[in-house]
């Protein structure tokens, strides 16, 4: 447990002493700002013309800051997060190989699932401020908008909402470092999990000319099935699990890709 | 009971052969020399006794525990210098050791006190809060040094401790590892071979991966027909001429 926190502190630290957490924070907030201008400007435009054409005219989902604003903005943050998150575990695991530190690791008293386990943990703290930054988004609509019934914001919707965004986050970064794990060259595994997250995303689109039942499971194991709820604003029980379940998996895989080094 | 004990081990990659069969004792409280010429499989054996390299042949014994049964028992009695010292480069030395000293399982209360014993031991005390990037090369093998001392563990194996270090560094290092003879076992593999006239009892001279010497150094000039004054160097350019 001790060895797992001290790997997590040294992750976090790492992170935040070289650039990359920054050009990442950089990004994420650059790119979904963009995103938040856009969908806030189609409410104003939407709001206008309810005064001139009356409600009746105006499709429900702009009748609200949280439906209209905030749950697209999650649609564009889950797509700019399967782009840089890979850019936060590329490091992990090819990082240590290439330094040759990864030589301390195995040859101190640390049993492999503590090492993989303290590394995931850091690489969860930064891609949680990752995501974190974006809160700033529905705390201005909550501070500058206004409803005529209650708050501006359903903060439930909200949370449950960016409770839904990191599970993808995680998802995206056991993914990454398993491929992390697979090679030397940062750029390689960065490249690899991109590739392999957009992939994974598209499942359902890819396999349409699939026969069934094969494109029923391939629709279900698609991201952007799973994903489907969260961005009309609805989170059920199965993408937790699904998520989970793929976090799961791919931590898995990666404790029996550093055991391996003792055997191969 | 003997701290290391080696028995036929053999490493292969497809068709080459790294380390050929090779057997021996080291009896606890021993420094023990390491030769041999560039690639002859030094740091590879010097793997394999760690654990990071799995043998793929024959059988390693630390203190009794089998490298590859009771890992846990192994890595907790080794401290181990990498051929290239395994240093992250964004951290201070301070920071470093005591990320370390969590691995090693040093006692929580005790890091402070610890890190500062090794930082003394190998000349740290000027640098502990730089950025290990920003350091020369001679201190980062200090610090490499350093690291394999916390916790005092009872078996040393380092991997050219003394490359890259200037001959003074090079006296306190050799003289540093001489001081720890008796309350621990030393392996220490090297190129410069005054080196090991002056620290070791025993040599293990490895070539081509098989074992063409294992002696003390005395016996070794000895048995080469030569005269007490012999020089180590005539010696292991005979040996692995061949």
């Amino acid at each position: 447990m001790r060895s797992t926190l001290a790997i997590a502190r040294k992750e976090l630290s790492i992170y935040f002493t070289t650039p990359w957490a920054y050009v990442v924070f950089t990004a994420m907030v650059a790119v979904s700002s963009f995103f938040f201008l856009t969908f806030l400007q189609d409410f104003q435009k939407a709001q206008q013309m309810a005064k001139v054409y009356g409600w009746a005219q105006i499709p429900t989902e702009f009748k609200n800051l949280t439906d209209s604003v905030v749950v697209p903005l999650w649609n564009a943050i889950t797509v700019i997060t399967l782009f840089v998150a890979p850019f936060l575990s590329m490091r992990l695991f090819a990082e240590e190989k290439r330094e040759k530190t990864f030589e301390l690791l195995m040859t101190v008293p640390v049993r492999p699932i503590e090492i993989v386990m303290g590394k995931y943990l850091g690489g969860l703290g930064a891609i949680t401020a990752t995501l974190g930054l974006t809160i700033v988004f529905p705390v201005i609509l909550s501070i500058f908008g206004s409803s005529e019934s209650g708050t501006a914001l359903e903060w439930t919707t909200v949370l449950l909402g960016y409770g839904g965004l990191l599970l993808w986050g995680a998802t995206c970064l056991a993914i990454g470092m398993f491929i992390s794990a697979l090679t030397q060259s940062q750029m390689l595994a960065a490249v690899v999990t991109v590739v392999v997250l957009w992939l994974w995303m598209l499942l359902k689109g890819v396999t349409q000319s699939v026969e069934e039942p094969w494109r029923s499971i391939a629709g279900y194991l698609s991201f952007g099935e799973q994903l489907a709820p969260l961005h009309k604003g609805m989170l059920d029980a199965s993408a937790p699990v699904f998520f989970g379940s793929v976090i799961v998996f791919c931590l898995f895989l990666t404790h029996r890709t550093v055991e391996a080094q003792r055997w191969t | 009971m003997p701290m290391i004990e080696v028995e036929n081990l053999t490493k292969r990659y497809r068709d080459r052969v790294a380390v050929d069969r090779l057997t021996f004792t080291v009896p606890e409280g021993e420094i023990l020399g390491f030769l041999g010429p560039n690639g002859a499989g030094k740091s590879t054996t010097m793997k394999m006794l760690t654990g990071f390299l799995p043998p793929t042949e024959g059988r390693i014994k630390i203190a009794g525990f089998d490298v590859f049964e009771q890992p846990l028992e192994v890595k907790r009695r080794i401290g181990y210098l990498p051929e290239t010292p395994p240093l992250y480069m964004e951290m201070t030395v301070k920071g470093y050791l005591r990320f370390v000293s969590a691995l090693r399982q040093v006692p929580r209360s005790k890091v402070g006190s610890e890190v500062e014993r090794v930082g003394q031991l190998c000349g740290l005390g000027q640098v502990m809060d730089r950025i290990i990037q920003n350091l020369s090369k001679g201190y980062r093998q200090r610090v490499g040094i350093a690291q394999a001392l916390l916790n005092d563990p009872p078996l040393l194996i380092l991997d050219e401790p003394t490359e890259g270090l200037d001959p003074a560094q090079r006296a306190e290092v050799r003289a540093l590892i001489k001081s720890l003879a008796g309350k621990h076992t030393v392996i220490l593999s090297t190129h410069i071979l005054p080196e090991v006239t002056m620290t070791c009892e025993r040599v293990l001279i490895i070539n081509h991966g098989r074992m063409v010497a294992f002696d003390e150094i005395r016996n070794l000039a000895n048995a080469h027909g030569y005269s007490e004054n012999i020089s180590l160097e005539e010696i292991f350019i005979k040996l692995t001429a061949a």
